[in-house]
């Protein structure tokens, strides 16, 4: 027999996935995390794993009967980045799984991995959290719902118990006239990780001035955090003075640390650029203008089309 | 003879003042190792594999200085698996490296960088040899670290080597505290040509260090059957491993062959002799095969061949008329706790510092510095991206100062044929002004540049290195060729080409010939794929080695078509009598006679090209390259695009130009120039390495190393201006460094346009680009009431 210090077990149902979860398994999906973790040293293999991206019953993105989106724990970037409704009723969401890693990563990486790995800089979070969505986790004992908040509590760290596995991300319907975008700062176009990154959803009222805006920022604080205050934007007009309060907002909010990828300083205001140029997008696709995903490619100087982020622009 | 330069379409303008450049059509290019890298048949050094071998992992000293007190690797050897733990007791006493004589295999009485080796580990698992490194118990006395080339020569710092004034140097070094080598170029009267000047420019600019990054992490294997050792690398220059294993081990070159599979690129980071000593040393301890294969993590730390960090300090005074009166300079070379290939690097630096350039006074004084960092070593044009960075943004400060378009002012002062260089040197046909006007054409051409973009243009310049090359061909009975070349193929191709020189030289196609290469044991010296020599110099020995076989081949066709050898024409793997309307004899059935009688081998190495005379110059330290053999000639001129909230920075376009004399591969010189324009991105923009405090590496990994993807290209368009006078084969010159010479520099100049200052170090990261931005806001007085700048834009859209 050979010898095999990290046995690994290949689960075909969620039912196979959750029982051995049960008894101490750590579930592994696309790996993108958990091996190349390993690998760096950053964290040991878990001494039992159990395979998930076999489950096919996690693969799927659906409308619940209240209108609601479920995305199975397992469905790749790609799936995400490329599905209809993702796109066009969660765009935010496309945008953020486009840009991640590259083609080899988002074909492998789940939104479930990404999700449940914690990174403060992971690139869903934001759009997630604008969103409200519900993480649903299972045990062979049920189900239970929780906010990303309740999620997510330091670096790596979520509040799920061992014995939990994200089975889906539940979103409710947005209200109309609404739009998202993530915009994240990146250094180069692809292999990436977010410098900072803010997501943003924002809902129009009639006359055209802003009836709801939600804002979360990526990789400024221990986990992905949501900005307050935003009611004094309520009844304005996207507009410079409007942008300019996002991004004050932002950056005030924002409590990252220096590292190798930018100072504390660089961070503070370049996540207020990335939370205006958020919820200018996403106000501009609340009035069915499209915008290709990702946004990073599309505006801006990543982009071999058009360039400014002025609010006139579009 | 059939000439492979005929094929092309390029039009060689021959007019010696008025050089053209051209756009060559790339020729179909049958690349011998192409479908084995492709198609993964290939082997590299990692692949290999020998019975009974054990694996190897290095004890590294993690800290940047201190003296060991204690070195105590007994509980490691009691390890199960454990086959062989060695240190500098268990190996000849002998301290290395060229130019000066610094370092030991193993560490013996301190550590001087955090990448030094203090033992070596063989096991029968990589995770056994891990386990017992980790028992090796070392007890240090932390010594003050030197991080800072300009702390590191004041007075007073702490040594890095105490003990340098009794290390042996070669004759020409000069040496200081804490400085391993030092150069100068002094011609005129600086002084005086800067009290007489108009005006007066000073810039300051720093270049963090940046590393190679091949996509192949090292990987070696040693064998030994008796006194005979083989060993495995994966390296440039397998003739200067060889060198460095008989210099540490004391053993003869007879005893040692060094062979490479496959390479996956190098970029200079496997230039010169690094682990194969350890690893032979331990195989002969283990007494079995060793293996080591390095982490990408190693990769960053433990070699010698850091793009050396720089700090440039230019002097330049102008006469009114644009011209420049006289330029001073110091450069501090960052060379790392230990000199590899480094020490003639003050000498590169202060060519480019002088840039090539029409100036009449200059005094220029470059220092290779020890530091507690990483050793550098000759990455990819060693010294020249950093040096050529400072020296064009520079440039344009002084273009802005008199006020002169910089194109402008590159075309006033810039060196022309006929001119006499920095050294004393007289250029023959050289090809700047060609490419400079070839840049600015096509950069000027396009439509107007909006408002967050800028063009700007950089010039480079950059040797070519002669050296002794040697290669057999022979064709065996079945008319089937094979090149038995020392040259070393790290990627580029120049060794491919070689079929191409010998085809042509035979009449045969590229495709009847099979190189045998990479292997000293069976090939004649080169001097490895370093220095942009390969095609340089071994192109030479296999062009003369095919013309002594092509007489050979005459020989017996003239006997066998009964006409006279020089009568005799080769072409299409045939001979036949020139003007004869008889048929001709193809090559393979002339090969089975010549197989049964005198065989079909030939061998070619022929006399480097010399380095040109020197008249007038004071040049202190000269190793022999301060004069410039073939020089090569380049201009970069680049579109970027500036975010200027974020400080992220695109380069939309790039256009480049080069003067390499004779273009034989137009193909692979259009990759070179391809690659060194990417490679140029990543130096200007996101490369570079930082440190902690204590002088370690803060980002030894391709996540935080930020090199650029292939989704970050641009555009690129190249031409070529193909002067005479180049001392390669049919007037060839170097070419795989000289693109990786000016890309960051003229980023650099177009991104000031778009922020009105220089950004002053390297890499001009998005953070220092926004801080920049920050400090050089517009002044009060050109703001409106809303704040807005109201001063005139520059336009980005004028070189
Ligand atoms: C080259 C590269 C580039 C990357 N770029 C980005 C990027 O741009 N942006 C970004 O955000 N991330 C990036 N990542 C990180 C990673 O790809 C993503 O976080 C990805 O979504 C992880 O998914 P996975 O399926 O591979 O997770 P895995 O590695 O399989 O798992 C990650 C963690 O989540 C746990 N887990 C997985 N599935 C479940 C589940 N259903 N229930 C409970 N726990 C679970 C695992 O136990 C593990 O702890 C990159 C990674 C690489 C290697």
């Amino acid at each position: 027999m050979t010898e095999r210090p990290n046995p690994l077990l290949i689960a075909n149902t969620i039912d196979e996935a959750l029982d051995a979860v049960s008894r101490g398994s750590t579930p592994i999906a696309g790996g993108t995390d958990l091996v190349v973790g390993a690998r760096q040293g950053n964290k040991r293999l878990p001494a039992s794993l159990v395979a998930i991206d076999r489950v096919e019953e996690l693969q799927s993105i659906g409308l619940d009967s209240d209108g609601s989106l479920s995305i199975g724990s397992g469905v790749t970037h790609a799936t995400l980045m490329s599905s209809t409704v993702v796109v066009t009723n969660y765009t935010a969401l496309a945008d953020a799984a486009a840009l991640i890693g590259s083609p080899a990563t988002r074909n492998v990486g789940t939104i479930g991995g990404n999700v449940m790995n914690g990174s403060p800089a992971m690139d869903t979070g934001a759009p997630l959290a604008v969103f409200d969505a519900m993480i649903q986790l299972s045990t062979v004992a049920g189900n239970r719902q929780i906010t990303t908040s309740e999620l997510w509590v330091a670096p790596g760290q979520t509040s799920a118990e061992p014995d939990e596995l994200c089975t889906a991300i539940i979103i409710a319907p947005q209200p109309d006239r609404s739009g998202s975008a993530y915009v994240r700062l990146e250094y180069r176009r692809s292999m990436e990780i977010a410098v900072v990154g803010a997501a943003a959803v924002v809902t129009l009222g009639l006359d055209g001035t802003i009836a709801g805006c939600r804002i979360a920022l990526t990789a400024v604080a221990p986990t992905i955090v949501l900005v307050d205050g935003l009611e004094s934007l309520i009844g304005q007009a996207i507009g410079e003075a409007t942008l300019a309060t996002v991004a004050d907002l932002a950056s005030s909010q924002a409590a990252p640390i220096s590292d190798l990828r930018a100072s504390e300083q660089y961070r503070s205001h370049s996540v207020g650029v990335m939370a205006k140029r958020a919820v200018l997008a996403a106000a501009r696709r609340a009035t069915g203008e499209s915008i290709s995903v990702p946004v990073n490619r599309s505006i801006g100087v990543g982009s071999d089309g058009q360039r400014q982020w002025e609010a006139g622009a579009s | 003879m059939t000439s492979g330069l005929t094929s092309r379409n390029g039009v060689r303008n021959e007019n010696y003042l008025n050089l053209k450049a051209v756009t060559l059509e790339p020729r179909p290019f049958p690349r011998a190792d192409g479908p084995d890298k492709v198609t993964g048949t290939g082997r590299y050094a990692a692949d290999m594999v020998l019975p009974g071998m054990a694996f190897a992992r290095f004890k590294y000293a993690e800290i940047s200085h201190a003296r060991i007190v204690r070195l105590d690797t007994s509980k490691a050897e009691s390890l199960p698996g454990v086959v062989a733990v060695i240190t500098a007791t268990d190996v000849p006493d002998v301290r290395y490296s060229p130019g000066v004589a610094d370092r030991t295999l193993f560490a013996t009485d301190a550590v001087r960088f955090e990448g030094e080796i203090l033992a070596a580990v063989a096991a029968t698992t990589e995770a056994l040899a891990q386990a017992a490194v980790d028992a090796i118990e070392v007890e240090y006395e932390q010594l003050p670290t030197v991080t800072d080339v300009v702390q590191a020569i004041a007075p007073g710092a702490p040594l890095v080597h105490p003990d340098w004034q009794n290390y042996e140097v070669s004759a020409e070094t000069e040496q200081r505290p804490n400085v391993a080598s030092f150069s100068s170029i002094a011609h005129g009267d600086a002084e005086a040509g800067m009290a007489r000047a108009a005006t007066v420019v000073t810039s300051r600019y720093v270049a963090d260090a940046s590393h190679a990054s091949p996509i192949e992490p090292r990987a070696i294997l040693a064998q030994w059957e008796g006194r005979k050792l083989t060993v495995w690398s994966a390296t440039q220059v397998p003739f200067d491993a060889r060198a460095g294993v008989c210099e540490t081990l004391d053993l003869p070159t007879n005893q040692v062959r060094i062979i490479v599979p496959h390479l996956g690129g190098g970029f200079g980071g496997k230039c010169g002799f690094h682990f194969e000593a350890h690893i032979a040393a331990l195989a002969r301890a283990a007494g079995r095969p060793v293996k080591l294969v390095f982490s990408r993590k190693e990769e960053f730390l433990a070699p010698d061949r850091r793009r050396e960090g720089m700090v440039v300090e230019l002097t330049t005074g102008l006469n009114a008329d644009g011209t420049i009166a006289a330029r001073t300079g110091t450069l501090l070379i960052d060379n790392g706790a230990y000199t590899a290939d480094a020490a003639f690097f003050p000498q590169l630096a202060a060519m480019l510092a002088a840039g090539p350039y029409r100036i009449p006074a200059l005094k220029i004084e470059a220092s290779l510095v020890y530091t507690n960092h990483q050793p550098s070593g000759s990455v990819r044009a060693p010294t020249a991206p950093q040096a050529c960075w400072a020296i064009e943004s520079h440039t344009d400060e002084l273009a802005a100062t008199v006020g002169m378009a910089p194109v402008e002012f590159r075309r006033l002062n810039g060196l022309r044929s006929g001119d006499v260089g920095p050294v004393g040197q007289t250029y023959g046909e050289i090809g700047l002004q060609a490419c400079i006007d070839s840049v600015a054409s096509r950069l000027t051409g396009e439509t107007g540049t909006e408002a967050d973009e800028a063009i700007g243009l950089a010039v480079g310049w950059w040797p070519s290195f002669p050296g002794p090359s040697g290669a057999y061909i022979k064709i065996d009975s079945d008319g089937a060729g094979q090149i038995i070349t020392g040259a070393q193929e790290c990627g580029t191709g120049a060794v491919m080409t070689l079929r191409q020189l010998a085809a042509d030289e035979l009449g045969m196609a590229a495709e009847d010939f099979e190189l045998v290469y990479q292997d000293t044991g069976v090939a004649p010296y080169d001097t490895g794929a370093t220095g942009s020599q390969t095609l340089f110099n071994n192109g030479r020995a296999v062009l003369l080695a095919a013309s002594e076989l092509a007489d050979q081949i005459r020989q017996l066709a003239a006997d066998h078509l009964e006409a006279a050898p020089s009568d005799i024409v080769l072409s299409d793997g045939h001979a036949s009598v020139a003007g004869s309307p008889n048929p001709a004899v193809s090559v393979a059935e002339l090969a089975a006679t010549a197989a049964g009688a005198e065989l079909l081998i030939a061998h070619g190495s022929g006399k480097p090209g010399e380095y040109p005379e020197t008249v007038g110059a004071s040049c202190v330290g000269d190793q022999g390259v301060a004069a410039w053999a073939s020089p090569q000639f380049s201009c970069h001129g680049v579109r970027v695009r500036l975010d200027s909230e974020t400080g992220v920075v695109r380069v939309l376009n790039v256009a480049t130009c080069h003067d390499s004399g004779t273009i034989l591969n137009p193909l692979g010189a259009l990759g070179q120039v391809e690659g060194g324009v990417l490679m140029g991105i990543g130096q200007a923009l996101t490369e570079g390495t930082q440190y902690d405090e204590d002088g370690c590496q803060r980002n030894p990994g391709l996540l935080e190393y930020k090199l650029q993807t292939a989704a970050d290209a641009p555009t690129i368009t190249t031409q070529f201006v193909e002067t005479t006078g180049g001392q390669g084969p049919h007037g060839a010159k170097g070419l795989a460094e000289a693109p990786n010479v000016a890309t960051a520099a003229a980023i650099s100049n177009a991104l000031a346009k778009l922020i009105g200052s220089h950004v002053t170090q390297l890499p001009m990261t998005p953070e220092r680009v926004w801080a920049t931005m920050t400090d050089a806001t517009p002044s009060d007085a050109d703001r409106d009431a809303t704040g807005h700048d109201t001063s005139e834009p520059k336009s980005g859209d004028e070189l």
